[in-house]
């Protein structure tokens, strides 16, 4: 761009035409919403909702929502994302590369990284474990604890070369997680107490809102989907390494240094 | 001084506020959308626009002054508290977004691997 | 405690078993597993024709209606739910009895597929919108991945389009959702159709434009279908055939089944979606004249069936919505049956295209001769069920006096015969060249899937009979917009 170009060059018309394209479009949005979507929806079932919360005897009423109220959305979410670790190990197994840029991490990674690793991997985990298992009575749960416990495996990963998360045993809990899920769903269809899907058909006690073992099935639905969640971010992480270590060109790349 | 802080507090003010920045956000993605043809940009700006619909939901459920749904600290009552439906639907949808932006992601990079191409437009293959 | 069969049991089962397929890939039961899960669906959905004719089912998942995630299970769900298990069942046994395309077989495959259409299921039963896009989301990830499934040049750049295409789609539903609940505090749908009315007139506007676009680019109408012949020339066909029957199906009957709920005067919205129809219908039509390649035409020729349904859908009479889904069930079963012929002369040919496709007859005439039974099927020559269908959309528009739609339905199947003719005489012209050898695997039972499509074709072609009574109560529930708030809000 440094030399001088002529002005209509330098900026096409197509983009020009865009701007003002989405500039439009914001101003028309603007007016309406400015004009009529400011309030927050007064009288809705978010009200409705906590009202009737402490029955569920959870004392985190989104944690209430998204696992008793609307499990039925985390169990279609869960599926997503579980499709999405689906098609990922689909796209990159069995090496089919063919120019994958060298990466630093062939290196040996510096000791810096190592040892913050061996520090903070231990501390990770146990966060992410109490983050699951307090999903009912604090900020947090299932996806965000399974989420960090899959971070601190990604980071083991990146600071030892030869560490893996093998896929057999990944599997298999994720299946567990998965299936654990469905069939408490259908176990709150069977019990006549609740006779709907992912009924909350263990005892749970006002009483004991509050405490750690209270708002029945809810922390154990929570813990499952805090494993599947944990088990497929690890598997996704896993096959995007895998696919730079397998392919020859990468290979090639680590005889030459 | 303080008066005009306080005029922050009023509802109408402050969802004004973030209804202005996330629409303008949105429509930063589209134009990214539209505009840019290499793909990373694509799903870049396919996600700006997400997070976009995402804030407008968050931003404007919950009025200033709520806290958020959770009996701790003291709290013995669901009053006063925030709308704790546009929170988990925000977090059902930012994890189908994740999903559905690994796999994009995943899909590009493969596609890159296999004929170094990155661009939407050098997309040729199909046509006839 | 007892076991019910609930609505839930059509999403429940599949996701258990998909969950579980590990435990099929050690056993070595994939395909089996995926058929049997279909089959039984589809048996689960006849046997629940009799109890949904005397009333809708109900169920409450957790929570009642107002509040809660519901199931609707009336009798144009329960019709789309066994058309796609059906389907479903047809493509599973194709590529379980058939010995190439290894890549349909494995696990990441069972998965896709079967979640694509327990997600279908999901977005047909379910009744409330949030839960709604969590299905949509379903569809369209398995959906994106399945289009990549081959890994080579041509799939990937397929899964690509259409990933980005999806999501933006989803984006704009999403959007619409949030606008909804942020107006009226509520996620279901029957709840939104009582508050839609006492929006801001601009708001419902923009809502409804917003959704007409998500929705219209997923359900494949003008102008949001740039894309479509892309990614059926991209995938496999196998594939394709549940785009083109399962997919697209779904999303039409989400778009309607919105529009008639939500508004309670939908005469607007019918216009302009009446229009949209027809000049998807007209255009597709006549840029399938010109294409060279048998999965692009087939392509375009989805598309302008899919403008014929969205034509009779939008005009809301009893009789054209009757029709329209008497057509939607056989369009689905014609293409599954050519884009699976599709897939069989894909294996012996290298390319579909017009100019190698010369004396296909010789080395496959049962294909070629299923391919001309499909086409005069799409036709709708009788005693075929594509003429029955179409003549119950065609009646249903001449009863009011309105014949514009009656022409353009006339023009294009004209022009369609004129294209489909075009290959008919490629696969049964003379041909030089030496018929090319059979390919090793090539069994007579690879037909039995197509075989038994045909025979439907000409069984529903002679009997229309036997579904009249279903289909009449599937239009009045998919009109009936009082029936439905009162059954869900129990006013």
């Amino acid at each position: 761009m440094s030399r001088r170009l002529p002005l209509r060059k330098r900026f096409r018309v197509h983009t020009l035409l865009l701007i003002a394209l989405c500039g439009w479009l914001l101003m028309l949005h603007l007016t309406l919403l400015l004009n009529h979507g400011l309030d927050a929806p007064s009288n809705g079932v978010g009200d409705l909702y906590l009202a009737r919360n402490s029955e569920t005897a959870s004392a985190n009423a989104v944690t209430t929502v998204v696992v008793s109220y609307r499990g039925f959305d985390t169990l279609g979410e869960v599926t997503v994302l579980f499709l999405a670790a689906t098609g990922i190990g689909m796209l990159f197994a069995g090496g089919l590369g063919a120019t994958p840029a060298s990466r630093d991490r062939h290196n040996h990674p510096n000791e810096v990284m190592v040892t913050g690793t061996r520090l903070l991997f231990p501390a990770l985990l146990l966060l992410g474990v109490y983050i699951v298992l307090h999903g009912h009575l604090s900020p947090g749960g299932g996806f965000q604890g399974g989420v960090i416990v899959a971070t601190a495996f990604f980071l083991r990963m990146i600071a030892d070369p030869k560490f893996s998360l093998d896929h057999a045993p990944l599997g298999w809990t994720e299946s567990f997680a998965g299936s654990g899920f469905v069939l408490f769903g259908m176990l709150g269809l069977i019990f006549v107490t609740t006779a709907s899907f992912l009924g909350n058909f263990l005892p749970h006690p006002v009483a004991a809102m509050g405490q750690l073992v209270s708002a029945g099935v809810i922390p154990l639905i929570y813990l499952l989907v805090g494993i599947k969640v944990g088990a497929e971010v690890g598997a996704i992480f896993q096959d995007m390494l895998e696919a730079d270590h397998d392919t020859p060109v990468s290979a090639r790349a680590a005889e030459e240094l | 001084m303080l008066e005009v802080l306080e005029l922050f507090d009023r509802p109408a003010v402050l969802h004004s506020i973030y209804l202005i920045g996330s629409l303008i956000l949105f429509f930063i993605g589209l134009y990214g959308l539209l505009a840019k043809r290499h793909l990373l940009k694509i799903f870049v700006s396919i996600e700006i626009m997400e997070l976009a619909v995402y804030l407008i939901l968050i931003a404007i459920a919950t009025t200033p002054g709520e806290t958020a749904p959770i009996l701790s600290d003291g709290l013995i009552a669901f009053t006063g508290m925030s709308d704790p439906i546009p929170q988990a639907l925000t977090l059902t949808a930012i994890v189908i977004g994740v999903a559905v932006t690994a796999l994009g992601t995943s899909m590009a990079i493969q596609y890159h691997r296999l004929t170094g191409k990155v661009s939407v437009a050098e997309m040729t293959e199909l046509k006839d | 405690m007892t076991l019910h069969f609930t609505p839930v049991w059509f999403i429940a089962i599949p996701l258990l078993l998909a969950f579980l397929a590990p435990l099929w890939v050690r056993w070595r039961l994939l395909m089996p597993v995926l058929f049997s899960a279909q089959v039984a669906l589809f048996a689960l959905a006849l046997s629940w024709i009799p109890a949904v004719q005397i009333a809708p089912i109900l169920e409450t998942i957790v929570i009642a209606p107002p509040l809660g995630i519901h199931l609707h299970l009336d009798a144009i769900a329960l019709l789309l739910v066994a058309l796609f298990s059906f389907a479903g069942a047809i493509v599973a046994a194709f590529i379980w009895l058939d010995n190439g395309a290894a890549h349909l077989r494995e696990r990441p495959a069972f998965i896709l597929m079967l979640l694509l259409i327990a997600g279908s299921n999901g977005m047909v039963l379910t009744g409330d919108i949030f839960n709604l896009y969590v299905f949509i989301e379903i569809v369209g990830v398995s959906a994106y991945a399945l289009a990549a499934i081959r890994r080579d040049k041509t799939a990937l750049e397929a899964g690509l389009k259409y990933v980005i295409v999806g999501s933006v789609a989803a984006i704009f539903i999403l959007f619409a959702i949030v606008l909804l609940y942020l107006q009226t505090g509520q996620l279901n749908i029957a709840a939104l159709a009582q508050a839609f009315g006492n929006m801001p007139a601009q708001m419902q506007l923009l809502i409804g434009l917003l959704m007409l676009i998500g929705l219209g680019i997923k359900a494949e109408l003008f102008p949001f279908n740039f894309w479509v012949p892309d990614i059926y020339r991209g995938s496999d066909p196998e594939i394709t055939a549940l785009y083109s029957g399962v997919l697209v199906k779904a999303f039409l009957f989400v778009l309607f089944h919105l529009t008639f709920i939500l508004l309670a005067d939908p005469s607007v919205a019918r216009n302009w979606l009446m229009a949209l129809g027809a000049i998807t219908m007209i255009v597709a039509e006549l840029v399938a004249l010109r294409q060279n390649d048998l999965r692009r035409m087939l392509a375009y020729s989805s598309l302008g069936q899919v403008g014929l349904i969205t034509l009779a859908l939008a005009f809301a009479s009893e009789a054209t919505t009757a029709g329209a889904l008497f057509h939607m069930i056989n369009h689905t079963l014609i293409k599954v049956l050519l884009f699976l012929l599709a897939a069989l002369m894909l294996r012996q040919y290298a390319s579909l295209k017009l100019t190698d496709v010369h004396g296909l007859s010789r080395t496959m005439p049962l294909a070629a001769g299923l391919f001309v039974l499909g086409a005069l099927a799409v036709l709708g020559l009788p005693p075929l069920s594509g003429f029955i269908s179409k003549l119950w959309i065609l009646k249903g528009f001449a009863d009011v006096q309105t014949f514009w739609p009656v022409a353009l339905i006339l023009t294009a199947a004209l022009i369609e015969a004129g294209y489909y003719f075009r290959w008919i005489r490629a696969f049964y012209a003379p041909t030089d060249a030496l018929p090319i050898a059979k390919i090793e695997g090539e069994k007579a039972l690879n037909y039995a899937p197509l075989l038994v499509i045909a025979g439907l074709l000409i069984v529903l072609g002679v009997a229309p009979f036997l579904l009249e009574d279903w289909l009449q109560q599937a239009a009045q529930a998919l009109l009936g917009r009082e029936v439905l708030l009162n059954a869900v809000l129990g006013r």
